[in-house]
């Protein structure tokens, strides 16, 4: 199982824009596959230094920060499609 | 009709509690302009200069580097922006705090621990606990670059 924790704050535009895209993407591959979490970064702050998230929106993948900016939908597929390949 | 307050730079600079030299270099930095200039070629500023320049004091007490009062100072000219924009760039300048807070507790945890492995202020120089741990760390930081 993949865990995938979007970093981003209430009301924040862009964000709404990142989670559609990987709702999207978790979908499509599976949700018995994936995991994920919006990480709200005004309460979880502690937690997003600890991961090295600088900007938000953000994205970690299995407790690594993977984007640290807004990816484009075949970016994030390809990075669930590694991580995929690597739990097999 | 009233004639509106204009203010020299040295004014300007009694009024904000600004350095004359800070709001030299915040122009040279586009951060402001003045309203007009007198004929002898002396900076004179409006009260919408005197508003900026404590809107830029606030905002360096708030940690943001003068590039980033740039992008707050265009956000809050922009039409095409609102709020949220503001309330964006404040979260991440939050979130770079969190991470030198963070840089600074581990420096400070690590002095600590230099601290804590002097139990005997009486001992010469060359027995110095600190100084020893600071240079072994430094041969080991250094036998680690020439494995790189």
């Amino acid at each position: 199982m993949i865990k995938v924790e979007v970093f981003s704050s209430p009301g924040c535009g862009k964000c709404t824009q990142a989670k559609n895209v990987l709702k999207a993407i978790a979908e499509e591959i599976g949700q018995d596959k994936i995991t994920w979490r919006d990480v709200n970064i005004l309460e979880e702050m502690d937690y997003a230094v600890e991961l090295g998230v600088m900007s938000s929106p953000a994205i970690a993948i299995n407790g690594k920060l993977i984007f640290s900016s807004l990816p484009s939908a075949a970016k994030l597929r390809a990075a669930l499609d590694k991580q995929l390949a690597q739990t097999r | 009709m009233n004639t509106p307050t204009l203010h020299t730079i040295g004014k300007l600079a009694l009024v904000t509690d600004v350095t004359s030299d800070a709001i030299r270099y915040y122009e040279k930095e586009g951060l402001l302009a003045p309203t007009t200039k007198t004929g002898a070629g002396y900076r004179l500023y409006n009260e919408d200069a005197v508003r900026r320049l404590r809107f830029i004091k606030q905002a360096q007490h708030c940690g943001f580097s003068l590039s980033e009062i740039r992008e707050l100072l265009t956000l809050k000219n922009s039409d095409a922006a609102c709020c949220k924009d503001v309330r964006s760039v404040a979260i991440d300048k939050k979130l770079q705090l969190a991470h030198k807070i963070k840089a600074l507790q581990i420096m400070s945890q690590a002095l600590t621990e230099l601290i804590a492995s002097c139990n005997d202020e009486a001992k010469p120089l060359d027995e110095c606990p600190i100084l020893a741990a600071l240079e072994t760390s430094m041969a080991k930081q250094k036998k680690g670059t020439a494995h790189d």
